[in-house]
């Protein structure tokens, strides 16, 4: 059918998972380490996307070339929300007009032509666990490690959301059937659940609301898609939806029977845990979505 | 160059991710030719990792079709020239930056348009914007380079230092590996050179200077910042692809980044044939649009927007019910959607009937977009002041691009859309998405060979133009179209043909419809046109046109379905008009 694909799936193979954080941090795990699926592996803080531009120069009412004299801080300095960075008194202390940091932060740069400074929100908090149950065979120092784990790998075609864990249910009971509202019950909350051909929007609305943690299913009409998510994909790069399930597809988009073979590779591992991930990067890395099955 | 003096064969690759392309050229008697073409999948990534294997087998196959002897000692034959152009690893990503929006940022991009860049974002003090955000997109992409302009020379600096400041602030890593320095290219105002180079000299950029693209208000200059990105393409980016460097110490000119070699042949055409040009390249990722208008070239670039990778993104921009009106039968939205999406998630090496229709309808939505976006860099200079008359008012004279289908003579396309399908199909696309006026030529690079041509067009112009003409672009058919609508059923043309030898025949074209006459490629032939009173073929409205015509492989194609065309809500139009092309007309009443 395509040109681009690998072998759809591998049975009780060795999968080894690179966990790692998108910043120099802290790994928390070393070589010979059991893990589980929540353990996290690696933290760290990433740089704050919020910088702001403070113009002082105008908030002191001076000329830009004269803000340097009148700075309380400088580059790399900590500034908290509200506090006083820059101060500037005239007609012997009876006129003062400050300048205060928008934000906890720290003082990125300082600008002498333009009197202004750029300041930079607090670092963000980033961690990343193992997502699959196994054993650390590789640390990457800073950045995090490797995780081997044993299992049966299935490669989808297309997802939306990123990394969960869960139960794994088979909610139908052909691989052409559809997943359909009604099958999805209250005990499905939190399990990962494998449909048939399709998904209706109105089954992926209730997933969502009863917090499925995901759905796998041979396709998905492409406009239920859009409906769900609320826009158009217009890249095949996905992973990062707040759908609150990942969605992934084994086929396609439309209405496409799970594969025969690894439908009845799904319907072996009901009752297991299975890690899931619906990122996809179709041009670049050739990423994915895929469904992990220890053993 | 042998000792006979001989610079032939050449040997000419161009690479880009997925396959590699090689095309041997040869004299013959006095002619070039080329003498075999051959492709191999391209090496670069893993388990290969290493580009010359590519080319080694697209070369082995070559001699194998020519019996040329194009590789020994385990590198290209010395027997021969080799030259190279690449556009792997998506091409070469490039982030502009300026003051001014539609000023330094807008020649900056210009620059590396003309470059052969794949643009991925500008950034300007226009930009709507904070410069939070603007840090944070920089950072968030990692190009393979950053131009950065602003000011005219001798012009206020605080601005472009700003921007200095924004740019070292965002710390931006190169796509090919953080432990590398970005190449940076500063193409701005002279006098703020040095201290923009101490801003970003000390962080993890590897800056250059050139002279300024915007010297001055009114006038732009590009060449200096074009050769530094050639340069920093070779010194920085492609040697960090495996193989690079010894195809680098191979090449008997230097690498060039594929869409700037065929930037080259195509304004060499245009100033050959002394007619404006407008070139649509249509790829799975990418539509490009290239244009030389009274001299001046231009090239804009759509990323994102194509026929497999990029499919759902022209859905996303367009709206699928834009594509849905081109496809010439009754299908249901699901239906469209569905088949888009898979055309970009499978990128099926075969289409079925119905995927054909969405992609040539998407094809068409693709151009139009990407054409849309070229009338904006295809502008005279912003910011310039110019003095207007009365007459310049009324007669419209200051449109704000260059553009002008009327005044295009050459309309080519490039792309599998235009190869890969009926020539009858490809034609209807171009018809449709770029709707010609008055009269136009109409090509397709039917063998892809432009890269190739633009490469050699450096060591050897005659060779270069003999084979673009004799075998690279295939005349598809020349256009007479009038602007202007008219009512279905009208006489809207009356057309008398003279063929070279004497032969006269006369047609009338009604309103709606589309009609094709018998006229070899190649073979010339006298027209006089008469358009209804109120349209347009370029000489006024109601005028007679007359003029030399040239044939094509549909030979002379009459389109009366009016400009700006109407697209019908009935699909059986679309059918008529898709058939009518391959239907050749004999005289009519």
């Amino acid at each position: 059918m395509s040109g681009i694909e690998k072998n759809r799936f591998e049975r009780d193979t060795w999968i080894r998972k690179t966990r790692r954080i998108s910043t120099q941090g802290q790994v928390l795990v070393k070589t010979g380490d059991l893990v589980k699926p929540e353990t996290v592996v690696a933290k760290g803080t990433v740089v704050n996307p919020d910088v702001r531009k403070v113009i002082i120069y105008g908030q002191l009412d001076i000329d830009p070339d004269e803000v340097e004299r009148y700075m309380l801080k400088e580059e790399g300095d900590e500034v908290k929300k509200d506090e006083v960075i820059a101060i500037h008194r005239s007609f012997f202390g009876r006129s003062t007009r400050v300048c205060r940091s928008p934000v906890d932060g720290s003082i990125m740069s300082f600008s002498k032509s333009s009197g202004s400074v750029l300041i930079r929100g607090m670092p963000i908090a980033v961690e990343v666990k193992a997502h699959v149950p196994g054993k650390v065979v590789e640390t990457i120092p800073g950045e995090g490690a490797v995780v081997e784990c044993k299992g049966t790998l299935i490669r989808g075609r297309f997802g939306v959301g990123g990394e969960r864990v869960g139960e794994l249910v088979i909610a139908v009971a052909r691989r052409d059937e559809s997943l359909t509202e009604e099958l999805i019950t209250n005990e499905l909350k939190g399990k990962i659940i494998v449909g048939g051909s399709t998904v209706t929007i109105d089954a992926l609305r209730r997933a969502a609301s009863l917090g499925v943690n995901g759905i796998v299913v041979g396709g998905i009409d492409q406009k239920d898609l859009t409906d769900f998510l609320g826009y158009e994909i217009g890249l095949g790069v996905t992973g990062k939806e707040e759908t609150g399930l990942t969605v992934i597809t084994t086929e396609g988009f439309g209405a496409h029977s799970i594969e025969e073979e690894t439908f009845h590779l799904l319907k072996s591992y009901e009752g297991k845990q299975a890690s899931i991930d619906g990122s996809t990067q179709i041009r670049t890395r050739m990423l994915r979505p895929e469904v992990i099955i220890p053993s | 160059m042998d000792p006979k003096g001989r610079n032939e064969p050449y040997l000419i690759v161009d690479i880009d991710d997925s396959l590699t392309k090689a095309v041997l050229i040869d004299r013959i008697g006095g002619d070039y030719k080329i003498m075999g073409i051959s492709e191999a999948p391209t090496t670069v990534d893993p388990p290969t990792l290493d580009v010359t294997v590519g080319v080694e087998k697209a070369a082995n196959d070559l001699s194998q079709k020519t019996g040329k002897h194009t590789w020994e000692d385990k590198r290209p034959s010395r027997a021969q020239r080799l030259l190279c152009s690449s556009n792997t690893g998506g091409g070469l990503y490039m982030m502009v930056a300026g003051v001014t929006g539609m000023i330094s940022a807008e020649s900056a991009q210009r620059a590396a348009l003309g470059a052969g860049a794949l643009l991925i974002d500008v950034f300007s003090f226009s930009d709507p914007r904070p410069d939070f955000e603007m840090i944070e997109t920089m950072r968030s992409m990692n190009p393979d380079m950053f131009l950065l302009a602003g000011g005219i020379d001798g012009g206020a600096v605080n601005q472009v230092l700003e921007m200095a400041h924004l740019i070292a602030a965002a710390d931006v890593k190169p796509r090919f590996g953080a432990q590398f320095q970005l190449p940076t290219i500063f193409a701005g105002n002279i006098e703020a050179r040095k201290r923009v180079l101490d801003i970003l000299s000390g962080k993890k950029y590897a800056v250059q200077a050139v002279d300024n693209v915007r010297p001055a208000i009114e006038r732009e200059n590009l060449g200096p910042a074009k050769e530094a990105i050639y340069d920093s393409f070779r010194q920085h980016v492609i040697i960090h692809s495996p193989g690079y460097e010894r195809l680098a110490s191979w090449v008997d000119e230097p690498l060039v980044p594929s869409q700037a070699a065929i930037g080259n042949i195509l304004y060499s055409y245009s100033m050959e044939r002394k007619a404006n040009l407008l070139a649509v390249d249509v790829g799975g990722t990418t539509t490009d649009i290239y244009s030389v208008y009274n001299g001046v070239f231009n090239r804009s670039l759509n990323a994102d927007i194509g026929l497999t990778y990029g499919i759902s993104n022209i859905m996303k921009m367009a709206g699928v019910e834009k594509i849905m009106r081109w496809i010439p039968k009754e299908m249901g939205e699901r239906e469209v959607r569905n088949i888009i999406g898979n055309m970009m998630v499978l990128q099926p090496a075969s289409l079925t009937p119905d995927e054909v229709l969405v992609q040539q309808a998407a094809a068409r939505e693709a151009i139009r977009l990407a054409v849309e976006n070229h009338k904006w860099i295809a502008s005279r200079l912003k910011g310039v002041k110019t003095v207007r008359t009365i007459a310049d008012i009324f007669g419209q004279t200051l449109e704000p691009t260059y553009l002008d289908l009327m005044k295009t003579r050459v309309i080519i396309g490039r792309g599998k859309i235009f190869t890969q399908n009926q020539i009858s199909e490809a034609a209807i696309v171009l018809l449709d998405a770029l709707q010609p006026e008055g009269v136009t030529e109409m090509m397709a690079d039917k063998l892809d060979v432009m890269p190739h041509l633009g490469m050699l067009l450096k060591t050897n112009p005659d060779a270069a133009k003999q084979i673009l003409l004799r075998e690279g672009l295939s005349r598809l058919a020349t256009c007479v179209a009038f602007r202007g609508r008219s009512t279905i059923g009208q006489v809207t043309m009356k057309v008398r043909m003279i063929r070279s030898d004497g032969a006269t025949s006369e047609y009338e074209v009604r309103f709606g419809e589309l009609k094709t006459i018998a006229l070899g490629g190649g073979e010339k032939a006298t027209l006089e046109v008469t358009p209804r009173r109120g349209l347009d073929l370029g000489m006024g409205r109601g005028r007679t046109l007359e003029t030399e015509v040239i044939g094509g492989e549909l030979g002379l194609i009459l389109d009366a379905r009016g400009r700006p065309l109407n697209v019908p809500a009935r699909k059986d139009i679309l059918v008529m008009w898709k058939n009518s092309l391959t239907m050749k007309q004999q005289s009519s009443p």
